[in-house]
């Protein structure tokens, strides 16, 4: 099954979509993915309930988080409550060690997204602060990814032994499945997509349309 | 794509494509607007001057970037009313440079009698510089 591991909805400062409409949109338009997890800016979406959404157009809808390291952006796939509780979700500079050391223990994943893009980047900040430990998974194929940056970061993820994912980053209805992850076996739950990143089953596929 | 404009909101359809648009991005279209707004900053209005602002040559405003949106808007359905524009600038873009701008229906309200349409500016290499979404309304 084929998923846009990173989307953003109206949830997040600068997401511009409905989850309703992204419902519709790949329904309407035949997108070829079979569900998308909301990774919203610096925050984890505990209260919406998105399963009778999911149900009504035959989609998979996960929840995860984009937070804000000094290595650049990194995706939470897992998140939980007490994850959630051990590191402040809305800082700005969080140090991408802890972030990792409070996934692996929270039964989580931390996955640097975009990490061939200034700025916000890992590939970036690899000169100032090294090679971080305990990154396995980075984001190879980033929908909104402008020039070489997929490069970099296919470049930087085959030089360091990471594996790669694709997603979208889509913050408007008509971006999502522009890049997305294809597993073998079926995930319908946030804990069956970790399980499934961490056995390293999956493939990234690079942008469509 | 569309070749049509719509007059009424029943015309629309979720997913439909709104006629594409291609700017007049040139130095010349950059120095008019920014005489007329008052605006000739360097940035705007002459390449070597912006690469002195450690910008990548002269750089379409974001408000005649706005404009060139919602003339699209205006040129697929002439009696709409943009209720708003709303934007997210990744990249510059650049004068002098080719660029595409887009739309598709991405919602419809009947009841109220508005469409958001999902828009874009594109440059050449297909890179999304500017995305964003606009609410017009339309005659029922």
């Amino acid at each position: 099954m084929i998923l846009d591991l990173h989307t953003h909805s109206i949830k997040s400062d600068d997401g511009r979509a409905k989850v309703q409409n992204y419902c519709q949109w790949i329904r309407t338009r035949n997108v070829p993915i079979d569900g998308f997890v909301l990774t919203e800016h610096r925050q984890f979406d505990f209260e919406s309930d998105y399963g009778e959404l999911a149900e009504r157009h035959d989609l998979v809808i996960l929840k995860g988080s984009e937070v804000e390291t000094e290595y650049g952006h990194v995706l939470v796939f897992g998140v939980t409550e007490p994850l959630y509780d051990a590191f402040d979700f809305t800082s700005i500079g969080l140090p991408l060690e802890a972030v990792i050391e409070h996934c692996d223990a929270h039964g989580a994943l931390a996955v640097p997204c975009h990490p061939g893009r200034p700025r916000v980047g890992m590939s970036a900040h690899l000169a100032e602060h090294g090679v971080p430990e305990g990154v396995r998974i980075v984001e190879i194929y980033n929908g909104g990814s402008r020039g070489g940056e997929d490069a970099v970061a296919a470049k930087m993820a085959e030089e360091l032994g990471y594996l790669g994912i694709g997603g979208s980053d889509s913050h408007i209805v008509s971006h999502i499945g522009r890049c997305a992850t294809e597993f073998p076996d079926p995930v319908t739950t946030e804990a069956e997509l970790v399980q499934a990143l961490k056995a390293g089953r999956f493939e990234a596929i690079p942008r469509q349309h | 794509m569309a070749d049509t404009t719509v007059k009424t909101i029943a015309e629309v359809e979720f997913g439909g494509e709104l006629p594409t648009f291609a700017p007049d991005t040139s130095i010349e279209a950059t120095r008019r607007f920014g005489k007329h707004v008052g605006w000739n900053t360097p940035r705007f209005t002459d390449h070597e001057g912006a690469r002195k602002e450690g910008l990548p040559g002269a750089i379409v405003p974001g408000v005649m970037s706005q404009g060139f949106l919602g003339a699209m808007i205006h040129r697929w359905a002439p009696d709409a009313e943009i209720v708003a524009i709303d934007t997210v600038f990744r990249a510059p873009v650049q004068v002098d440079h080719p660029h595409t701008i887009t739309g598709v229906v991405t919602d419809i309200d009947e009841d109220e009698g508005t469409v958001e349409i999902d828009i874009t500016i594109t440059n050449e290499a297909g890179e999304n510089r500017v995305f964003g979404t606009a609410t017009a309304k339309l005659p029922t």
